[in-house]
């Protein structure tokens, strides 16, 4: 039986939580998630139940079958061979153009919007031009490319033209190993070769690659008049050499494009003609076909064309010209001009709302199925999962109007609908939004999804307007631009739109460990517990540190070594990605690099720095707790807190137990939050500012977890907190530490509303109660906890609402419970998939029950 | 010996398509695993030599 919520005085009433839907009286807790996936037709239901998921748990592939392929690496090796002598952006351009024109394409069964980026399905593509380690990486392991031999050949080959060989001879040696330890720093992106792109996906459905390529030759034919002018000026007229060539490059790219979505368009005609035998199907392979006739050469026209050529362009850019993360768009706007067309005015591709739904969860299914080459490291850091997919809804239009509309609404019905882990949505919030879509934001997240995440919307079109300012060629965000943002991965907003998208993790990404620099700090810089070396500069043992500020400098010091590296390490990666490892289609399709004859790693125009700290809390209850006993109160010295933190606390219970019940974050305590406060925006985020990126503008901090919480907790020793060695660091951003937030929702919004200054993005997980989310009282009770959070002007939050019956339901049987989602930070995964050393961190995290002086706090109504 | 000209998979890409080549072809096969079906297509040449997906045409 479903457990109800219990009732509660409120208002001088005793309030009951009857289920909202009664008919879930007779389902147990444990099988909650279990009842709730519905896909809306036959067809989904079919591609649901026949999905290729490419999930890995514990670095592994769930699904058997699943590697990686060899045809992209080979036909890109047999391009870069044949045009050596040529300027390096169009070979890069002639290597997209192999793997379009000679690769494999593939249509499979029941689905309608077609396209995959490597040779078979069950396959993914490997980058050898970004990251030789990585590909050897896989070159060991079961998901090898076949041929072996010949991959590691390959491999071989690409070695001295690799990101990572151009850029590794520009740090010092000690630097590299400390970066590689992965405990303090993430690895520098050359090495691993992740990344994330934003693509203007508005250029390629408004225009049609056919009038980008016109465009380009437009502006040859100007470029080479211009050159042909006299008197001849060498100082400037030089500069069209390699304006020329990038527009070249683009033309390549484009006419590739095109002639690989008619031989996907030639793939579905000859199946229906030669293959199938249901006459329906036949006649939708052919209008299928027709589809990918027209799209992306032309403009879309209708829904259908929109879906189809929106996917295209993402398998170009985040799976064939270079590998991306990611699937940062405004989806809800980018498709809002189609669903008028085809589901209001009919005038194109006539369907129904229900139509649009259906093709929500068709590309839903298509995410899914889509295979990253990451690297073990990364694939363990995103358990559950198989890459970061996320796309964002909501907020307003450039007029500041609520830009939600029937779109959105269709999205969030489909995402509710079919129950995937990916793509994961962003919900932009606003007070102007209206309440039916806020109603559907709702129920997905009332049904476990984890998303949408919630950003506030005003927040993120501020920060858009702030990076402007530093924009170089002072063409940053107009105030009507900086409306159109989405999260660039889990966290961090930038521009989208026809130009000024951010093309490259190098920009904004990679990740920062302040838990372990904590844990150094009072070690004179040496990392005693995971990788036995000096990990930082040397700035003084604790045991010497007289005052807390000496400890807070030293800490700052260890900080700021690490910042300012990781960011170089970016700038390096982007110097060499502009010269190397050119993006000519994405180039081709961005207004901005398309005007100025621009390579898109090259161009900026809006800058969007920041990096990821993540278990920033560990390092912040840890400051806490030395103040208060050790400063303050006195209780302990350093020294016996250093004694107690090498035996991992062993023979020091008592103290252990007093530093984990030093007061901490999330619970409204003015002591704990002063210091926390302090520590996000003089460290945290004032330290980080202080360095400028390849763009001119600040770096800031976007506080958040991916599965790193995990990985870097498993490899920071015992900390002052009262944190034993080994465990998981805290989960997110400015999320209080799992189980340590005991005053309540709204204490938790409180503390983390105290923090303004200096700061990017944070995540904030919060789990909320099952049974009161369920009940007839639930969307009243959390839209008014969103009306208060966005009123104390916090940038994020996102929901667990998944007992911990069912949880460990799944834990012992986890076949039954294959539709069970849970957010892990900012992506959501299959329970059953994440290792059980992070399923107990979900598990531990506090359940919210709103209590009366919550509901009085928030001020909710519950008068109906 | 055989070419990819005598196969039933081989399927001639049409004069006036954006990738046409005198003899080009798209070779196109039908695969099934657990998951379902699905069809692939490759460029070759009616002179390539076949492979094991040979299948004579009828």
């Amino acid at each position: 039986m479903t457990t109800l919520a219990q009732p509660i005085q409120y208002k001088g009433k005793v309030i009951d939580f009857p289920l909202a839907n009664p008919k879930e009286a007779d389902i147990p807790d444990e099988e909650l998630h279990e009842h709730l996936s519905a896909p809306s037709t036959d067809r989904t239901r079919r591609l649901k139940g026949r999905c290729r998921w490419k999930h890995a748990s514990a670095g592994e592939f769930v699904e058997k079958g699943v590697r990686a392929g060899i045809e992209r690496m080979r036909l890109i090796t047999e391009s870069h061979k044949e045009s050596r002598g040529k300027p390096e952006v169009i070979r890069r351009a002639l290597q997209l153009a192999a793997v379009l024109t000679k690769g494999t394409v593939v249509v499979q069964q029941d689905e309608f919007i077609i396209g995959y980026h490597a040779e078979d399905p069950n396959m993914f593509p490997l980058y050898p031009e970004l990251s030789y380690m990585n590909v050897k990486d896989y070159l060991q392991s079961d998901y090898s490319p076949q041929p072996a031999a010949e991959a590691e050949e390959i491999n071989n080959y690409w070695k001295p033209y690799s990101l990572q060989s151009k850029c590794e001879k520009y740090f010092d040696p000690v630097d590299l190993q400390r970066m590689y330890q992965v405990s303090s720093m993430e690895a520098p992106s050359f090495a691993h070769g992740y990344n994330s792109v934003v693509p203007p996906y508005e250029t390629v459905l408004e225009d049609g690659l056919l009038k980008r390529i016109e465009l380009a030759e437009g502006h040859i034919r100007d470029a080479k008049a211009e050159m042909a002018k006299q008197p001849w000026d060498g100082t400037k007229g030089l500069d069209w050499i390699g304006k020329i060539d990038n527009w070249e490059a683009m033309i390549i790219a484009d006419k590739a494009v095109i002639s690989w979505a008619k031989r996907h368009a030639r793939l579905c005609e000859i199946v229906a003609e030669n293959f199938e035998t249901d006459p329906a199907r036949k006649e939708e392979l052919l209008e299928m076909g027709e589809i990918s006739r027209r799209v992306p050469a032309e403009p879309c026209k209708g829904l259908k064309d929109a879906f189809q050529a929106k996917w295209y362009t993402y398998l170009l850019c985040h799976g064939i010209e270079r590998y991306a993360s990611g699937y940062a768009h405004k989806e809800d706007k980018v498709l809002w001009p189609y669903y008028q067309t085809s589901i209001i005015n009919k005038s194109f591709q006539p369907m129904t709302h229900a139509d649009a739904v259906e093709m929500v969860e068709m590309e839903r299914l298509k995410i899914s199925e889509h295979g990253a080459g990451k690297s073990r490291g990364y694939r363990e850091i995103f358990p559950g999962s198989n890459d970061l997919f996320i796309f964002t809804i909501g907020g307003t239009n450039g007029d500041g109007s609520d830009g939600c509309n029937d779109m959105t609404d269709a999205i969030l019905e489909g995402a509710r609908n079919i129950r995937t882990t990916e793509p994961s949505m962003v919900f932009r919030y606003s007070k102007k939004n209206r309440v039916k879509t806020l109603y559907h934001v709702f129920e997905c997240i009332r049904d476990g999804l984890g998303y949408p995440s919630i950003k506030h919307d005003e927040i993120g079109t501020e920060q858009m307007k702030y990076y402007s300012q530093f924009s170089l060629n002072k063409n940053g965000a107009t105030d009507e631009e900086a409306h159109d943002w989405a999260n660039v991965l889990c966290m961090s907003p930038g521009l989208v739109g026809r130009r000024k998208t951010q093309k490259t993790r190098s920009e904004g990404g990679g990740s920062i460990f302040p838990g372990k620099i904590f844990e150094i700090t009072l070690t004179n810089g040496y990392d005693w517990s995971y990788s036995d070396m000096q990990l930082g500069p040397e700035t003084g043992y604790a045991e010497n540190f007289e005052t807390f500020e000496q400890l807070w400098d030293a800490y700052k010091k260890q900080y700021a070594y690490c910042v300012n590296l990781v960011i170089r390490a970016k700038d390096v990666s982007r110097y060499m990605e502009g010269r190397f490892l050119q993006l000519p289609f994405v180039s081709s399709i961005d207004d901005g690099c398309m005007e100025l004859g621009a390579e898109a790693c090259s161009l900026s125009e809006q800058p969007n720095g920041w990096h990821n700290p993540i278990t920033t809390v560990v390092g912040g209850n840890s400051l806490v707790a030395i103040k208060k006993l050790i400063y303050d109160d006195k209780k302990y010295t350093m020294k016996q807190l250093m004694e107690a933190l090498k035996t991992n606390w062993e023979g020091f219970e008592q103290m252990q137990k007093d530093f984990k019940n030093a007061p901490k974050w999330g619970n409204d305590d003015d002591y704990a939050d002063g210091i926390i406060k302090r520590y996000y925006e003089e460290i945290i985020g004032g330290e980080m500012r202080k360095v400028t990126n390849y763009s001119g503008g600040p770096i800031m901090p976007v506080g958040q977890g991916v599965g790193l919480y995990m990985e870097v907790g498993s490899r920071t020793g015992p900390t002052p907190d009262g944190r034993y060695g080994g465990e998981a660091a805290d989960d997110g951003g400015i999320s209080p530490y799992f189980g340590t937030d005991k005053k309540g929702p709204t204490a938790v919004l409180k503390s983390v509303s105290k923090v303004q200054e200096n700061q990017k993005a944070n995540l904030l997980n919060q789990r909320l109660s099952v049974p009161m989310m369920r009940s007839k009282h639930g969307f009243d009770i959390w839209h008014a906890y969103m009306n208060t959070w966005h009123d104390l002007n916090i940038d994020h939050v996102q929901f667990n609402v998944v007992s911990t019956a069912e949880m460990k339901a799944a834990q012992k049987e986890p076949e039954k419970h294959q539709d069970l989602i849970v957010r892990v930070a900012g992506f959501s995964a299959r329970f059953v998939d994440i290792p059980t050393y992070g399923q107990n961190t979900i598990i531990a995290r506090t359940e919210q029950q709103f209590g009366a002086e919550d509901l009085e706090y928030l001020n909710v109504d519950l008068s109906n | 010996m055989a070419t990819c000209a005598e196969c039933a998979f081989f399927f001639r890409v049409p004069e006036g398509e954006d990738d046409f080549e005198p003899g080009k072809a798209d070779c196109v096969t039908e695969h099934k695993d657990q998951k379902g079906k699905y069809w692939l297509s490759k460029p070759v040449f009616e002179k390539t030599e076949t492979c094991g997906n040979f299948r004579k045409r009828s």
